[in-house]
């Protein structure tokens, strides 16, 4: 009798990720298809004017680049954490904090002149971010507390905290009585590039490929990786295993918040609410994933999880179509990836199945 | 008046009633947790499989009309759900966070997809409060604990089941076994992915329950984001019981009181932020978790030691 | 005559690049226990895990009681009543004794106190001084292989192994599982106990067959009736080896002085105790003994990743005893650990990263690497000590086994060190792999280095070391001169014996 089983290759297959991701859109679209028929929409209308709104044209590709920049932001502050194994799942919790610091600024320079002000507010984020991630940080590097569970804890406190500053102490005294922060300063707005792009897509994509660069090449770096590896390689190398996850986590944090401050800085509203950080945080550790928490890949995985994101909005114009299909897609893109991933890794193999006797 | 906090009867009554029924929610997700934890597989995917009972529990019941069916809709829709967890987390040893987290996108979206049709939908499958004869009539006690839903009382005795099954059973040692070191309960002949999709598929049924109990009692409707946070809180319950089936259930108690209290504040006249109740269970749980790290210096944490290890045996 | 208990005929194992077990026979009757005598690698766990259905043989005959038998997992043989005890213990520390005990072939229904109830009456019919309701984490090594022995008993295991149980005991502890095991064979149970320590085979054994090289040599002697230094000689051969060429040594001056030295391990009992040694450099001074004796926190101490419990280590006149590692690796230590891919190699990380790990602080140009230089480095490592590899850029893990130790020993040469502390730097490679490792140490010491030489394979030590010091369970017990001492006296020494070595004019070694 034989039997299957999956056998480890000798060596993963080359390429094989950018492939397996691949196969996880193409198997996210079908079974978004068979959902689709199965509520009786028409599956390539539906299709069709996801692309049309998130590529289909220059002036929406403005939407999904925008789009991109939260999610590869957060996705890099996951991948540099997990340079060392780390698990930083509060990177939403970090991005709401990164804006609220920003938005602190904004009202303590209300006069400042644009530049300055953008860039007091963007290094406000990112000190904000790291200083959510700080708690954690400290925890997990002195006494071994899962770095998992707090920041995925402190995501929930912050995004209470939002909703305290706008019924309490950061209402918007022009607001009609409705809670809602005030909004930041106007000429704190990063412009524009062509069409709706904005200076944003630039800085991260800047900041993308400094870390991609400084992680490959620095002594930090290069420590983190060595600390990753396992502790005693780390002893044996002479390096202080405590200090680099103390390290990573703020600077993993630092990076989230940042992206808090970008959103801040080129929202229409110009508040700060809890929907400035919108699932970025948790769905920049799918595209971690996805990218094999490899910085140069997760920037590329973050356009095609924007397109999903800005496609999905439209469907909500296509009258009795669920706007839903989007979000599934983006849990399905990463179900079909695990799926095909596993086939680079291992192969299926017919073996003897052993009978016993006894 | 006691430190400019008012208190009346009917007040304080209201508010532990509150407090059991939202502990009711919170205790089915966090029991469904707690035993696909224990067999050593984090799913983060609660909030998900929430949403999904919400919506597949309402569906059912007032297609059915029967809020008892809408809770079995919600249950298996749930267990279904979690099942894609486990086929990537056990079956492919992926990993179980970011396995997780992908199910929290898959169940939301998925409940905002078949629940699409049904938001403002005026149709009702509620249960209705069952009052134990004899025992509702004690003063205090009687409102508080025995004027519940069937829901509250099902929970109780789930979890009753739930720790005969987990701490007297010979599945129950092997469950455990598995969560601690799978490859010792291997090597005793229990199936380590057999009990880890059977404790997923259970965790995910509970999730689901507690979802449809939105929908067929505390809610009594449909409507996206219905869930709005409470999975991460069951989450972060399961640390706060450390584990523990009975520890759970007076948490979910306490955590359900803030979730009452938040609502009740002007009533009380107590000049604090919601928010800031709002923020207790999670701030608790970081608690907790420091204290428990600090103990498993000199004695073994009480979490599953395999929780988030992905297991295969080695092929000789 | 009774039909064997247990029957191992022909067995045959063989793994990529390995033939554990060519042809090994074993036989055990009812109602004794068995010694299963081998040095390290003679393939003595890898023929009773056949037995216990860890492994298929690749051929040969396994047979319970007459019956010819085919296991296909550990499940099976536990059914079959084979009970295995292996040295890596499988508990679940959170659980309790009972608990642990009763896994797999629990009650449906578990009442706690009836289970503790049983295990402890179980436990007082074969001696065992047990708390069934204790916690596993909290036990010791011995008490914890009581709960594994229980656990076979308990499923009314009738072949009992123990794979070198007493590794983990002290002396008292290991008296006491030998009258266990006198109280289980009284009962018709047969055991089989696989030891390469002579004492105890005699004190505890009926008879023993002895393995060598995965073959049996001899079966079944009756102990009784054999001398232990007959026993001896069966387990190491007389094998002559055609050695590597070592030209005689010219010993200078003093490169790595050890005093006093006493180390604890993590369960806090002293692994290295009270050891003194000293290197001169151009000379190789061998560490014999059977794995498990302290020579891992020996090496892991003098290299720094042991803390020290008291005395001194001193490297080319520096106190380094309290020094992080890459202090004493400047002060000319150099380190090829015994934990090649955990402790000294990255596995996952590029060859150029394993390369430059210890010199990396000095390719720096402020906050980034001069990866121009650690090329270079590499290359020249590469270069100098044949290292084969596919890309620098390709992870470690690629690598060979052979190639993995000349690429670590390379690294740890660049720095033209004083003296090399190497620790069983040629285990698991090939024969060709064996010889340019054993030929770059033996170039080291023409060269003035000194070193300090670790290895389970005594062969080796005689035809490398200048010295040969032996240690058993954490102290130095004998030196001897390798040109004039045979392998029975070093292998007697080894075993716990009382010789102290041929050497009388050397310091006093305590006993």
């Amino acid at each position: 009798m034989k039997r299957l089983v999956l056998a480890r290759r000798e060596t993963t297959t080359r390429g094989g990720q950018p492939l397996a991701f691949l196969v996880g859109l193409v198997f996210a679209l079908v079974v978004g298809a068979i959902l689709l028929r199965i509520t009786g929409d028409p599956v390539l209308d539906v299709y069709e004017r996801m692309w049309d709104r998130s590529l289909g044209s220059q002036n929406t590709w403005s939407d999904t680049f925008n789009r991109a920049v939260p999610l590869a932001l957060a996705g890099l502050a996951v991948s540099i954490a997990a340079t060392m194994g780390l698990w930083n799942i509060g990177a939403e919790g970090q991005i709401m904090f990164g804006a609220i610091a920003a938005t602190f600024v904004g009202r303590l320079l209300p006069d400042a002149p644009g530049l300055v002000l953008i860039v007091a507010m963007l290094l406000a984020a990112a000190l904000g971010g790291a200083l959510w991630s700080f708690g954690p940080a400290v925890a997990r590097s002195e006494i071994g507390v899962s770095e998992i569970i707090t920041t995925l804890m402190l995501t929930e406190v912050a995004s209470r905290l939002i909703v305290y500053l706008e019924q309490g102490p950061w209402k918007d005294p022009d607001g009609f009585g409705f809670p809602g922060v005030t909004p930041r300063p106007d000429q704190a707005e990063l412009g524009t590039l062509w069409e709706r792009t904005h200076i944003g897509v630039l800085i991260a994509l800047a900041v993308i490929i400094g870390f991609a660069w400084y992680l490959r090449r620095s002594v930090w770096g290069y420590e983190l990786r060595i600390a990753g590896s396992s502790e005693k390689a780390a002893a044996f190398a002479g390096i202080s295993v405590r200090r680099k996850v103390l390290g990573v986590l703020l600077v993993s944090g630092a990076v989230a918040g940042f992206a808090g401050g970008i959103e801040l800085l080129t929202t229409t509203t110009g508040k700060l609410n809890v929907q400035i950080s919108n699932g970025y945080g948790f769905a920049g550790i799918i595209v971690a994933a996805l990218a094999l928490m490899r910085p140069s890949g997760v920037a590329a995985v973050a356009l095609a999880f924007g397109a999903l994101q800005v496609g999905g909005q439209a469907i909500q114009t296509n009258p009795g179509v669920s706007p839903a299909v989007a979000t599934i897609l983006q849990g399905l893109v990463l179900f079909g990836a695990i799926g095909a991933a596993v086939f680079s890794t291992y192969r299926l193999r017919l073996v003897d199945r052993q009978v016993a006797e006894s | 008046m006691i430190l400019g906090v008012t208190f009346t009867e009917a007040g304080v009554i209201g508010l532990l009633v509150a407090a059991v029924q939202f502990g009711t929610l919170l205790y089915l997700a966090a029991l469904g947790e707690t035993i696909s934890e224990k067999a050593g597989v984090l799913n983060l995917g609660l909030e998900g499989m929430m949403a999904t009972g919400a919506a597949m529990g309402f569906i059912v019941g007032v297609e059915t009309g029967s809020p008892w069916l809408g809770l079995l809709g919600g249950a298996v829709a749930g267990a279904i759900v979690s099942l894609i967890h486990a086929a990537a987390a056990v079956g492919l040893g992926a990993d179980q966070v970011v396995s997780g987290l992908a199910l929290t996108f898959l169940g939301l979206g998925f409940a905002d997809f078949i629940g699409d049709g049904y938001t403002d939908d005026a149709r009702r499958a509620r249960f209705a409060d069952v009052e134990i004869p004899g025992l509702d009539d004690i003063p205090w006690v009687g409102e508080v604990i025995f004027r519940h839903s069937p829901v509250t009382y099902l929970a109780v005795i789930i979890g009753v089941a739930a720790w005969f099954v987990l701490n007297r059973t010979a599945i129950g040692l092997g469950l455990r076994a598995v969560g601690e070191t799978a490859s010792t309960a291997d090597a005793a002949g229990h199936s380590v992915v057999r009990l880890r999709f059977a404790a997923v598929a259970t965790g995910g049924a509970l999730a689901g329950a507690s979802g449809a109990y939105l929908t067929t009692y505390l809610v009594g409707s449909w409507s996206q984001n219905l869930t709005a946070g409470r999975g991460w809180i069951a989450v972060a319950l399961v640390i706060f019981g450390a584990w523990r089936v009975g520890r759970v259930a007076i948490g979910a108690l306490l955590f359900g009181l803030t979730l009452a209290l938040k609502s009740r504040l002007t009533l009380f006249d107590i000049e604090i932020s919601g928010q800031f109740v709002d923020m207790l269970p999670f701030l608790l749980t970081i608690a907790v978790l420091v204290v428990i790290s600090f103990r498993a210096r000199n004695r073994p944490s009480p979490a599953p030691a395999a929780i988030g290890i992905a297991y295969r045996r080695e092929e000789r | 005559m009774t039909v064997p208990a247990v029957e191992l005929d022909g067995i045959w194992k063989r793994f990529p690049g390995v033939i554990a077990n060519s042809g090994a026979n074993l036989t055990v009757r009812p109602g004794t226990v068995h010694a299963v005598l081998g040095e390290n690698g003679a393939g003595k766990t890898t023929l009773v895990n056949c037995l216990a259905g860890v492994y298929r043989p690749d051929e040969g005959a396994v047979r319970l009681g007459g019956r010819e038998m085919s296991f296909s997992s550990p499940a099976n043989a536990i059914t079959a009543g084979i009970g295995m005890v292996h040295q890596e213990f499988r508990l679940v520390p959170t659980f309790t004794v009972a608990e642990n005990v009763v896994l797999g072939a629990a009650p449906r229904v578990i009442d706690q106190g009836g289970i503790e109830a049983l295990v402890a009456d179980l436990a007082a019919r074969f001696g065992f001084d047990a708390d069934p309701g204790r916690p596993v984490w909290q036990l010791s090594m011995g008490e914890r292989q009581r709960v594994e022995i229980l656990k076979a008993l308990w499923r009314e295991a009738n072949v009992l192994i123990l794979d070198e149980p007493t590794a983990v005991l002290t002396p008292q502890e290991a008296v006491e599982l030998g009258e266990v095991l006198r109280r289980m064979v009284a009962e018709g149970r047969s055991v089989i106990f696989i030891s390469h320590k002579l004492d105890e085979v005699v004190s505890f054994c009926d008879e023993a067959t002895v393995l060598r090289s995965g073959a049996t040599v001899a079966a079944s002697l009756p102990v009784a009736e054999v001398d232990a230094s007959e026993l001896a000689k069966l387990m190491v051969g007389d094998v002559a080896v055609e050695p590597v060429p070592v030209a005689v040594a010219m010993p200078g001056d003093p490169t790595l002085t050890v005093d006093a030295l006493s180390v604890r391990d993590a369960r806090g009992l002293l692994a290295v105790d009270d050891v003194s040694l000293e290197v001169r450099s151009g000379e190789i001074v061998g560490i014999a003994g059977v794995a498990g004796n302290g020579q891992r926190a020996l090496t892991d101490a003098i290299a720094g990743l042991e803390p020290v419990e008291s005395g001194t280590i001193t490297v080319m006149q520096h106190d380094v005893t309290s020094a992080p590692p890459q202090r004493r690796f400047r002060a000319g230590l150099a380190y090829v650990p015994e934990d090649r891919l955990g402790v000294g190699l990255a596995p996952k990380l590029p060859v150029t990263e394993n390369a430059m790990m210890r010199a990396y602080r000095k390719l720096r140009r402020g906050p980034i690497i001069a990866w121009d230089d650690a090329d270079q480095l590499t290359d020249q490592i590469i270069r100098e000590f044949e290292v084969k590899i596919g890309s620098k850029g390709a992870p470690l893990a690629s690598l060979s086994g052979g190639n993995l130790q000349r690429l670590l020993l390379g690294r740890e040469l660049t720095g033209e060190p004083d003296i090399l502390v190497a620790s069983q730097p040629t285990r698991g490679l090939d024969v060709a792999g064996v010889r340019a490792i054993q030929r770059l140490i033996v170039q080291q010491r023409d060269n003035g280095t000194g070193v300090l030489m670790v290895s389970e394979d005594l062969d080796e030590l005689l035809a490398l070391a200048d010295r040969i010091l032996v240690m058993v369970e954490g102290r130095i017990v004998g030196e001897f001169d390798p040109r004039v001492a045979t392998r029975a006296d070093i292998g007697a020494a080894m075993m716990g014996g009382s010789d102290r070595g041929t050497r009388p004019d050397t310091e006093e070694v305590s006993s």
